[in-house]
């Protein structure tokens, strides 16, 4: 591997706090929402009250007589000057629905924009949006995706014929070693829906100057590169004048990677009126319109011989278009196929996918998107083969894993691993949780009634995409490149700009560790910038655990780069070979001769005087790079969770949480803990409570946080987190990503422990997430209780 | 929309006179529910009184008959009080369960009662302690018993005009001790599946002496459970005695299917809740 130096400051490796901490935690942070223009206008929306109707008319006339409304709109006032969303990436046989950015004449989900008002106050547009009328004629939904593949069922867009939005198989052929297996294992199992709850909630301020046409754009972002591009072709603007902010950001988790019909009139509109235009979003709204996550039903087929080797893998999945899916929404499922064979060697392996219209909010990217379900299906499937095998999970694990010397290694759904070592993570964990001591407690408390359970999942995803094959809508992913540039201004201290776009990651810390360790110079010299498409050229933004891997690389190549010419630097200076130079600790030297040397302040203040110069060097020590990716990273590791289940109640209680997690090189464990904490957390949050409910008709019933529950910090065990590092060969940090692990591991462990307690009861499977009562129902079932 | 007016009495007398006068006026003490049904468009008041102002409703005194307490003094001052909390440490965990510790900061005992939810937590933690109610109104003071007051969902024996001014917890009895438990699908946070509340006192052979049991979530109102009460009576709480107990509990409660549980998983738990309760009650007592 092409390891980097450790410099004497020793920055990578080292546990910083987060540097943008202090400045968040304090209320100095600047959201979108503290973003005040002069003369700004207020949008609001109507929003569809049901899953399916004709709008058989529209009456704004009363909202338009509101003191302090502008304007409203309904799809035909917008038509011409606000064009449709773009469609979901173009897979083959896709079934693409037009996507107006307000409901052109029929509702197809309850939360569906139908019409927008303008206002001069954010409460006057809100009163006026209660005062426009809306008549519907409802028709029939369907939110469930098997009810809405039967023959009889709602039809979502009734051009169509069917809600079957694209099918594809995926893999090689699995049949004959089924045929073959001497066990093979079946079950259905949900996936189910989700909502991001960010934080902060989406939120966009738009200014139009008319003097030069300049647009400026605020928006609470995970792109703002992608974002520009997106607006500049959609609404024909020219990109140059286009401007987009991420300010302080509230969190992504993948539903801010996509442009939005609100964030997309909101622009439209400024032009238009010619006056600044804010939206924030409510959080009912989120519940309602932002993406949601998941959304996916698999039915399961593992082979395998008695010894447990596993032969082949067949996943018939069911994924949830919504009823208009966003560009990603389609890729999900391709996710899962990509990553569904794991950390093992499991020669045949096919997936079938069919995407489904449903009368409810798209799925998009979501924390894990694609893999975290892959991850969930599979390490489920291990437990229940080992079961049926009556063999050890963790050995059924084990016989199965790709070893370290098979890498790369090619996936019958063709993922190419390129690199892990599985058995070290498992091995941690284990001893960490001392399982022969935990397996005899469990063995002892069954025995007195009480039910210990012991779940694992070996994860491994894929991280930090390549570039693509352009997809074939606007101009979305530019590539899996990501830029960095670094400057040094005449005092010594550093900028850099890096094309990622944090949001709550603590890139601005770890970016400046990589290049305070290249230049050899202290943290607090380094300032990170980043989500303004004025002052950084380009980049793709932070998703799919890209950023620290593939940014942080480039960022590590820019202070290469600078690097090399402050040596250059300092050996014309101190007249001497540049090899004979070190720079060192904040300064440049001759080693063995201490007062030949140049502090790296002087050197950079040297560097603006054209005339102290050695021939041919630029002034200035800057530098861009770029950093492409050849393939995905694969991060990986073993969770272990560990839980009692109270079989009278039904409600699982956490004992414990082993998290051993390999990102490969750990810039800054303290952070990378972080981010495990922070996933392991929405991960049992998916386990344990939530879930998105509609009833008959399609009215989502969990639109507040009355409803819809989150695991808050009282829910959470305190969480072990070791770091094993297995560097990448992919990069020269030698990362990996880290920002999903946890959402992948979390789930399977969880649910693998709860499904471990009750064997006595001969449970085998419950569907996520493990409310009190599920498991009670089971138990009760089974005859366990009352 | 928010309602047009806003009053901040200092003395009862103010404060009935403001609510008599608008029959949409509605007493605002921490207003962690009323606030939420604002916005949900749930409730429509076109006044509010807040009673935060009234040193009364804002007072706590305890003595050896019991605690008063101001029906609009904020959850935490009670949890983070160490008389009461060794007095009544059933009606502590019962309060202490009340949204987060952030809402506990403003969310009141008077709140909790008036809001007149089946699953409201303190409710039947109160019961069991055998807590009164001043109600102060046009026509005067007079006391009501904390199970006599919520007659349904959202209502209550509240007349026009009428408030809650204070609770009256009588102290407990020598060898006496209460116990609350719920569940919900968080630790917090959360609204009561099935709530349960039990209040045992014994006699010098540890003998259940009298027994309160009232049960949360699982009818239209918090309601007593006498049967289950009367179960534990006589016993040292052998298991004999607990699963009559259990199903006494059950067969008492009528709950409903909803979000958050179906009938038949309620009155399954609230046996289950019953019997802990009542073993935790029994310690308790005992180690006094």
């Amino acid at each position: 591997m092409t390891g980097t130096k450790r410099g004497s400051t020793g920055q990578i490796g080292a546990r910083r706090k987060r540097v943008e901490d202090p400045r968040l935690l304090t209320g100095q942070g600047t959201f979108v929402d503290d973003i005040q223009l002069p003369g700004m206008l207020h949008l609001d929306f109507v929003r569809s009250t049901h899953a399916q109707a004709r709008i058989a008319a529209i009456d704004t006339s009363e909202a338009a007589k509101c003191p302090g409304v502008v304007a409203v709109y309904t799809a035909e006032e917008i038509h011409g000057f606000v064009p449709l969303l773009p469609g979901p990436a173009e897979l083959p046989g896709l079934r693409a629905p037009e996507h107006h950015v307000l409901a052109n004449g029929h509702v197809r989900y309850v939360g569906e924009a139908v019409a927008a008002v303008v206002a001069e106050e954010r409460y006057t547009a809100r009163d006026a949006r209660e005062a426009i009328r809306v008549d519907y004629e409802p028709l029939p939904a369907v939110t469930d995706m098997e009810r809405a593949l039967e023959a009889d069922a709602p039809l979502v867009h009734e051009e169509f014929g069917s809600n079957l939005a694209f099918e594809l198989p995926l893999g090689n052929e699995t049949a004959a070693a089924l045929e073959e297996a001497d066990v093979v294992i079946q079950q259905r199992m949900l996936n189910q829906r989700v909502i991001p709850n960010t934080m902060e909630t989406r939120g966009i301020v738009a200014d139009y100057r008319r003097s030069d046409g300049q647009i400026t754009v605020w928006l609470s972002t995970q792109a703002p590169h992608l974002i520009r591009s997106l607006l500049a072709e959609l609404l024909d603007l020219p990109e140059h004048r286009l401007r987009v902010i991420a300010p302080d950001v509230g969190g992504g988790f993948g539903a801010k990677a996509n442009l939005y019909g609100e964030e997309m009139l909101a622009v439209a509109l400024a032009k238009q009126l010619g006056r600044p235009v804010k939206w924030i979003e409510e959080r009912q709204e989120h519940m309602l319109a932002t993406s949601h996550g998941r959304a996916q039903l698999a039915h399961v087929t593992l082979g395998a011989a008695r010894d447990g080797t596993i032969r082949a893998l067949e996943l018939r999945i069911l994924a949830d278009m919504g009823a208009y899916p966003h560009i990603m929404t389609p890729l999900a499922p391709l996710q899962t196929a990509a990553v569904m064979t794991g950390c093992y060697r499991i020669p045949c392996a096919r997936a079938e996918i069919q995407g489904v219209f449903t009368n409810t909010t798209a799925p998009d990217p979501y924390r894990g998107f694609g893999r975290a379900e892959a991850a969930y299906y599979l390490e489920r499937a291990i437990d229940l083969l080992a079961r049926r095998l009556d063999l050890d999970p963790i050995e059924v694990r084990r016989r199965n894993f790709i070893q370290p010397e098979e890498f790369p290694y090619s996936s019958p759904t063709g993922y190419v691993l390129e690199s892990g070592d599985y058995e070290v993570c498992l091995r941690r964990a284990l001893e960490k949780v001392d399982i022969g001591a935990l397996r005899q407690q469990q063995g002892r408390l069954r025995s007195e009634g009480r039910y210990i359970g012991i779940g694992f999942a070996s994860y491994v995803y894929r991280a930090g995409f390549p570039s693509l094959p352009k997809l074939p809508r606007t101009g979305f992913l530019k590539g899996g490149w990501e830029s960095a540039w670094l400057r040094v201004d005449p005092m010594g201290k550093v900028t850099v700009l890096t094309g990622t776009s944090p949001h709550g990651q603590g890139l601005e810390t770890s970016l400046a560790q990589i290049a305070a360790d290249e230049l050899d110079i202290d943290l607090e010299d380094v300032v990170v910038r980043h989500g303004d498409t004025a002052s950084i050229p380009h980049g793709n933004g932070t998703m799919g655990s890209r950023s620290l891997a593939v940014g942080g690389s480039a960022v590590l190549l820019a202070a290469r780069e600078v690097r090399h010419k402050a040596l250059r630097l300092a050996a014309h200076h101190l007249g001497v070979e540049v090899d004979a130079v070190r720079l060192e600790a904040g300064r440049a030297f001759l080693p063995g001769h201490p007062e030949r040397a140049i502090s790296f302040a002087d050197l950079a203040d040297l560097s603006y005087s054209f005339l102290d110069l050695p021939d041919g060097m630029t002034p200035r020590l800057e530098a861009s790079a770029t950093f492409e990716p050849h393939n995905w990273n694969a991060p990986f590791g073993t969770h272990v969770c560990v839980v009692e289940v109270d079989v009278q109640t039904g409600e699982p209680k956490l004992l414990r949480y082993v998290a051993v997690d390999d990102c490969g090189r750990a810039v800054n464990p303290l952070i990378v803990e972080g981010q495990i904490h922070g996933g392991v957390a929405q991960g049992l949050g998916q386990a344990l409570m939530e879930t998105v409910v509609y009833d008959s008709e399609g009215q989502p019933l969990t639109v507040s946080f009355l409803e819809y529950a989150t695991p808050t910090a009282s829910d959470m065990p305190t969480l072990e987190v070791e770091l094993t590092e297995t560097p990448s060969p992919l990069n020269p940090l030698g990362a990996r990503g880290v920002g999903e692990s946890g959402t992948t591991g979390a789930p399977p462990a969880l649910v693998n422990a709860v499904v471990d307690a009750l064997a006595p009861f001969g449970v085998e499977h419950l569907d996520m997430p493990l409310l009190p009562e599920r498991v009670w129902r089971v138990l009760h079932e089974a005859g366990a209780v009352r | 929309m928010a309602p047009s007016h806003f009053e901040a009495p200092t003395d009862v007398e103010a404060a009935i006179a403001l609510l008599s006068r608008r029959p949409g006026a509605r007493p605002l003490a921490g207003g962690t529910d009323l606030l939420v049904q604002l916005r949900l468009g749930a409730a429509t008041p076109d006044l509010f009184v807040d009673l935060k102002r009234i040193p009364r409703l804002m007072a706590t005194s305890l003595d050896s008959k019991g605690l008063t307490l101001g029906a609009a003094v904020p959850a935490a001052e009670i949890v983070e009080n160490a008389s009461i909390r060794s007095l009544w440490p059933g009606l502590v965990e019962a309060t202490a369960l009340i949204g987060s510790s952030q809402i506990q900061g403003r969310a009141t005992w008077g709140g909790n009662l008036c809001n007149a939810s089946p699953a409201a937590d303190a409710v039947p933690a109160m019961i069991v302690c055998g807590a009164k109610i001043v109600l102060a109104g046009p026509g005067g003071e007079r006391e009501v018993l904390i199970e006599d007051f919520t007659t349904g969902p959202g209502e209550t024996l509240l007349e026009r005009g009428e408030l809650v001014v204070e609770f009256r917890v009588p102290a407990p009895a020598p060898r006496s001790a209460d116990a609350y438990l719920r569940v919900t699908p968080r630790s917090e946070m959360d609204i009561a599946v099935v709530g349960v509340g039990v209040q045992l006192e014994l006699d010098r052979e540890g003998r259940v002496a009298s027994a309160r049991v009232a049960l949360g979530a699982v009818a239209p109102t918090a309601v007593r459970a006498d049967a289950a009460a009367e179960a534990l009576v006589g016993s040292r709480l052998d298991d004999a005695a607990l699963d009559r107990a259990a199903v006494a509990a059950s067969t008492s409660a009528s709950p409903i299917d909803d979000r958050r549980g179906t009938a038949a998983y309620r009155k399954s738990v609230v046996g289950v809740l019953t019997k802990r309760a009542a073993r935790i009650a029994y310690e308790r007592a005992q180690a006094r």
